[in-house]
């Protein structure tokens, strides 16, 4: 207890020191906690999942997938036609509607990207929205009672909401992109919980599919892509072996169908996708974190080294009243681990709730991840880096201090 | 003695510190001057105002109150960035602990003061050379201070002293530091240097053997002079 | 929002500047420089340890400003600027385009649109991204990929109109357009021995290539790219490589080119995407894109010009490059407070160092500089280390997605890191202001506050 005192009063001496120490510390373990976090999001959704994971099926060559929607009851079945076939334990069908707030000049900021779904399978099958914390999920269970209750209804992710310079309750019209001639009413009604889908919109299937029925009869042939409109069908299923009798069932059932539906499970198909960003990732993983984490501990080795040289004197009293050199050793490394993780600690801390709750996740979009939210292990990783660094950084230092030769340091003060 | 003759002339001068709300007077209106060539030793008990005295001529601090006059100019008055121009070029410094410049070789240390001055390389080049060799030690010259006995060490201090040839060389303790030998070829040299080189010399000193070598020695006690008398040799 | 490309020549100059004036400084301000150099290298594991934090931030910067630049690079040379690229009205980009055969027949005879015997010279293309299973992947490596595929009329004149040209041994998609499959290529399963031909990008081949498990990298023709002779399947369809699209640091360096009908049958696709037309030069494309976009009047046409296209693709290098800044930013802070530690114990021992030079007369703003100069030593040794090390990630490739930020329509790419003097310059400039803040507020308290008699005492 009294070297542990010893310990922070010497983290107190040169405070100037240990302040820009632990400032240093902070500011490296918020890049690398930043990075982490966007590794690992991207790390979890690619990881294969053995039980109860979700399955995409999706036409088989053509990207952006466009299938006829009478696909929808057969995939949506896992193509079981029989008392005895496997079947998903649960469905959604994605169908997109992309359209503009302006119609004479479209950009990205009046553009709106909805997904055309059933409410019903919002809080059951969407990634992050089927496993949100009890709060969220309650206040967010309202958002999506308003969107059953309103076939005009539309929510919107925080981000593309102040994009399109609306708010919940607005009532506005939406010029077809994708399904040209198909131009929507909607009424706003509620928002995204932060995070994933910030930038996307929900919408009923039902209105979709209604408008391009209605615009059949007023136009007397159907929209050209009236049998393209079907973009994905979720399924999840309860592990590997169901997945595999599922894919067969729906090739049987498709037969030479064109087009030809291929079936992947939700992580392999998110990382062909995150394919193209491989070398990047890579990058992050393998050049930036490291590279941070090795100038932190520099940085460390750099104010600890100092520290010793300059309790070169002092180091040799305390040998001389009797302190072991494990014990100078343990004071050392003990100031920079308490140095270390301390400022960690608190780094990764003060991101998770900077990030999360004041701007509302990390905006840097890739794939379709536009936001990640720090997770709160971000807090052992801060731990983890704090104390990494400070022992690489300052176990030389400790080695120096616990050899110092008492003759030779008083020699030196005559 | 004659005001306008003398090199150095201290008039009136008052210096007081404060130390909390309480007023320290160290000096207490003391006059004095110093002839060209002269070595003035100034000695007295630790706390009687001698160093400050020095500081003082040296242009290192301002006095309270009076004048100070060095080489007809009015050093009591002028500002900072006066103050470092005139020393570079007028005084020269010699310490009781040498404090050269450890990273820096004999050579580069008593080129430094030069580095102010605007002199081409060759012509610094030239007085750093004549400079050691004046204090005997050019073939040291590439000699770090760690590398150098003590007596050696100050004569790098008194070469460093000397080198912007300047009108007053001040001395404070500078055998303090030094074995008794040492000491006596360090006094040997300074004496030396003002004979051949006709330098005015402050020497503040405690040691009566260094006192002995100066032309002149003042008493300081409690901030006022108690003699000024020429040393009986 | 200023435009952030700019800003790398800016500091290329900025940094030449700063040069001079630390020159002129150290050279009219009569600084003790040699001093504070002499102390770096007596207490030089200080120094390296120092430096070598900042050897990495700047080699961290430069890394990914290399990257940032090749994906510039990349978008900004891709596209000849005489041609227009003509979509549907609407489209966001290629992907999404939508031109009847019959809407465009007669755009080949508007004004401007260069002729060859007598017919335009042109190229009507049908791009698609094929999501394409990985034949026998290796392991840990994905299953699936997105391959860019474009299909062409005649890939000679489409190849002309972009400026393309094929690597040697190669050769342009026939008239036919299907060959034989050499029994030596053991041919796709089924038994099926004609293949459609097709062209690959250089970029593309060698990505494929490292998709070979090491058994088939050690039977293959090339072990480091797909050669001529090799065959892979677009859509079921077996194709046969004739050509090899030679890199010319454009996104087609990523595409597969096939014969269009292999592209219209394999995915049900009546219709072009992309309408390609040559013409003079660049003011003439310029006018015959006005032109098309508000006076032609047979079909609702979308035209650019392609190097408005390519340099519009520019949305996701935008965002890395604010990534880059911001990345390296945060950690050039950590650097500077590094160096601070560094000063401020530099400063702490040598307080009777200073309080000798201000004496003999050194005035305290020549002991400023002097301590911010040497601190700004530290950071242009690491610097300069830094830049070298980086230097050598210059010529790498990577993938990477170029995209206008409309949503979907990214073009995957293979891109080359490209190191240059505006990044050099930023990386000093970034490296040397690291050094003066890191030094100069130690370099205040330790020059300003110090009073020389008092340190001596």
């Amino acid at each position: 207890m009294k070297f542990l005192l010893l310990i922070f009063k010497n983290v107190r001496r040169n405070l100037l020191r240990s302040i820009l120490t632990a400032l240093g510390t902070m500011v490296l373990v918020l890049v690398v906690t930043l990075v982490w976090t966007v590794l690992k999001a991207l790390d979890t959704a690619t990881t294969e999942k053995s039980q109860n994971f979700k399955m995409i099926c999706s036409e088989q060559w053509r990207f952006p997938s466009m299938m006829p929607i009478s696909y929808a009851t057969l995939l949506r079945d896992g193509g079981a036609r029989d008392a005895g076939d496997a079947r998903p334990i649960d469905f959604m069908t994605w169908q997109f509607y992309v359209g503009t707030t302006d119609p004479n000049k479209h950009t990205f900021e009046s553009s709106l990207f909805a997904f055309a779904m059933d409410p019903n399978k919002l809080m059951a099958m969407m990634d992050d929205l089927d496993s949100l914390p009890a709060n969220d999920a309650a206040r967010f269970a309202q958002v999506v009672a308003k969107l059953k209750a309103n076939k005009r209804g539309l929510i919107v992710g925080k981000d593309r909401l102040a994009m399109i310079k609306k708010q919940v309750g607005d009532k506005f019209k939406l010029t077809g992109i994708n399904f040209k001639g198909i131009d929507l009413e909607f009424e706003i009604v509620g928002v995204f919980p932060s995070g994933r889908y910030n930038l996307s919109a929900a919408m009923n299937d039902t209105y979709l599919n209604d408008s391009l029925d209605a615009y059949k009869t007023a136009d007397g042939k159907p929209h050209e892509l009236a049998d393209k409109s079907l973009a994905l069908v979720w399924l999840k299923v309860p592990d590997m072996e169901t997945y595999h009798k599922v894919e067969q069932q729906i090739a049987k059932a498709l037969g030479n169908a064109n087009p030809a539906v291929k079936c992947e499970t939700a992580s392999s198909g998110i990382a062909s996708f995150l394919e193209a960003y491989r070398d990047l990732i890579w990058g992050m993983r393998w050049l930036l974190s490291p590279a941070i984490i090795i100038t932190l501990a520099l940085v460390i080795a750099n104010a600890i080294s100092i520290s010793v040289r300059e309790r070169r004197t002092e180091l040799a009293v305390m040998k001389v009243l009797g302190f072991r050199p494990v014990q100078i050793m343990v004071l050392v490394l003990g100031e920079a681990l308490l140095l270390g993780v301390g400022a960690g600690v608190a780094s990764a801390g003060l991101t998770y709730l900077a990030v999360n709750y004041i701007w509302g996740g990390l905006p840097f979009s890739i794939a379709f991840f536009p936001a990640f939210l720090i997770p709160i292990n971000a807090l052992w990783w801060g731990l983890a880096i704090g104390a990494g660094a400070s022992l690489a950084g300052s176990i030389v230092p400790a080695w120096n201090a616990q050899s110092v030769k008492v003759s030779e340091v008083f020699s030196k003060v005559t | 003695m004659n005001q306008a003759s003398s090199i150095v002339s201290v008039r009136h001068v008052h210096k007081f510190f404060r130390r909390g709300s309480e007023r320290v007077d160290v000096l207490n209106g003391l006059s004095l001057d110093v002839l060209p060539g002269e070595c003035l030793g100034l000695m007295g008990p630790s706390g009687s105002g001698k160093t400050t005295l020095l500081n003082l001529i040296a242009g290192l601090d301002t006095p309270s109150e009076g004048e100070v006059w060095v080489g007809g100019k009015l050093v009591s008055q002028m500002s900072e960035g006066e103050l470092a121009h005139w020393r570079t070029r007028s005084i020269g410094f010699v310490f009781q602990f040498y404090h050269l410049l450890p990273v820096l070789t004999a050579y580069e240390n008593v080129e430094l003061p030069l580095l102010l001055l605007p002199l081409k390389s060759a012509q610094r080049r030239q007085q750093v050379q004549t400079a050691l060799e004046l204090v005997g030690l050019k073939d040291r010259m590439w000699h770090r201070p760690g590398q150098l006995s003590g007596g050696q060490q100050q004569r790098v201090g008194i070469a460093r002293a000397i080198v912007t040839d300047p009108e007053l060389i001040v001395a404070d303790e500078p055998t303090g530091d030094l074995d008794a030998k040492s000491a006596q070829e360090i006094l040997d040299l300074l004496i030396e240097l003002r004979r051949s080189l006709q330098k005015t010399i402050l020497l503040v000193t405690h040691d009566p053997r260094a006192a002995a070598r100066a032309d002149r020695v003042l008493h300081l006690d409690k901030g006022q002079l108690v003699t000024d008398s020429p040393v009986l040799v | 929002m200023p435009d952030l490309t700019s800003i790398p020549a800016r500091a290329l100059i900025a940094s030449l500047l700063a040069a001079v004036v630390i020159a002129l400084v150290v050279w009219l301000g009569r600084i003790p420089i040699k001093y504070n150099l002499r102390n770096l290298v007596v207490r030089w594991k200080t120094t390296l340890l120092t430096a070598a934090a900042f050897m990495l931030v700047i080699l961290l910067l430069t890394v990914m400003l290399a990257f940032v630049n090749g994906m510039s690079r990349l978008t900004q040379t891709s596209g000849k600027p005489g041609n227009v690229l003509v979509m549907s009205e609407g489209s966001t980009d290629e992907a999404f385009s939508n031109l009847s055969k019959s809407s465009i027949e007669d755009v080949g005879n508007q004004p401007g649109v260069l002729r060859e015997n007598s017919r335009p010279v042109w190229s009507r293309e049908t791009y698609v991204v094929v999501n394409q299973p990985v034949v026998d992947p290796a392991p840990r490596r994905p299953t699936r990929r997105l391959l860019q595929v474009r299909g062409v009329e005649d890939s000679a004149v489409s190849g002309r109109v972009h400026g393309l040209k094929l690597c040697p041994g190669g050769e342009w998609i026939s008239a036919i357009g299907t060959r034989e499959i050499p029994a030596a290529a053991g041919g796709p399963a089924g038994g099926i021995n004609t293949a459609s031909e097709a062209l690959i990008g250089e970029g593309i081949a060698r990505e494929m290539a490292r998709d070979r498990t090491d058994a088939a990298r050690a039977k293959a023709r090339d072990p480091e790219r797909m050669a001529i002779g090799d065959t892979l399947l677009i859509a079921n369809r077996p194709c046969i490589i004739v050509g090899i699209i030679q890199s010319s640091g454009a996104t087609f360096d990523s595409e597969v080119w096939v014969k269009s009908t292999v592209v219209k049958e394999a995915f049900r696709k009546e219709a072009y995407t992309s309408l390609v037309l040559s013409t003079k030069d660049a003011e003439s494309a310029q006018q015959l894109r006005d032109y098309l976009n508000t006076s032609y009047k047979k079909a609702s046409l979308l035209a650019v010009t392609e190097t408005d296209y390519y340099n519009g693709l520019s949305a996701t290098n935008k965002q890395f490059l604010i990534a880059t800044i911001i990345v390296a930013a945060i950690v050039a802070v950590g650097g500077v407070l590094g160096v601070m530690n560094t000063m401020f114990a530099a400063i702490s021992l040598r307080t009777k160092d200073i309080a000798v030079l201000r004496i003999i007369g050194f005035r305290r703003w020549q002991i400023l500089v002097s301590f911010t100069l040497e601190s700004m030593a530290i950071a242009l040794l690491g610097g300069l280390l830094g830049l070298g090390v980086g230097l050598l990630c210059d010529g790498w490739t990577a993938t990477s997605v170029v995209s206008s930020g409309q949503g979907g329509g990214g073009k995957f790419v293979v891109l080359k890191l490209v190191v240059d003097a505006r990044i050099l310059g930023t990386g000093m400039l970034l490296a040397l202001a690291m050094g003066f803040f890191g030094g100069l507020l130690p370099a205040v308290m330790g020059a300003i506050r110090l009073k020389p008699l008092e340190a001596l005492r």
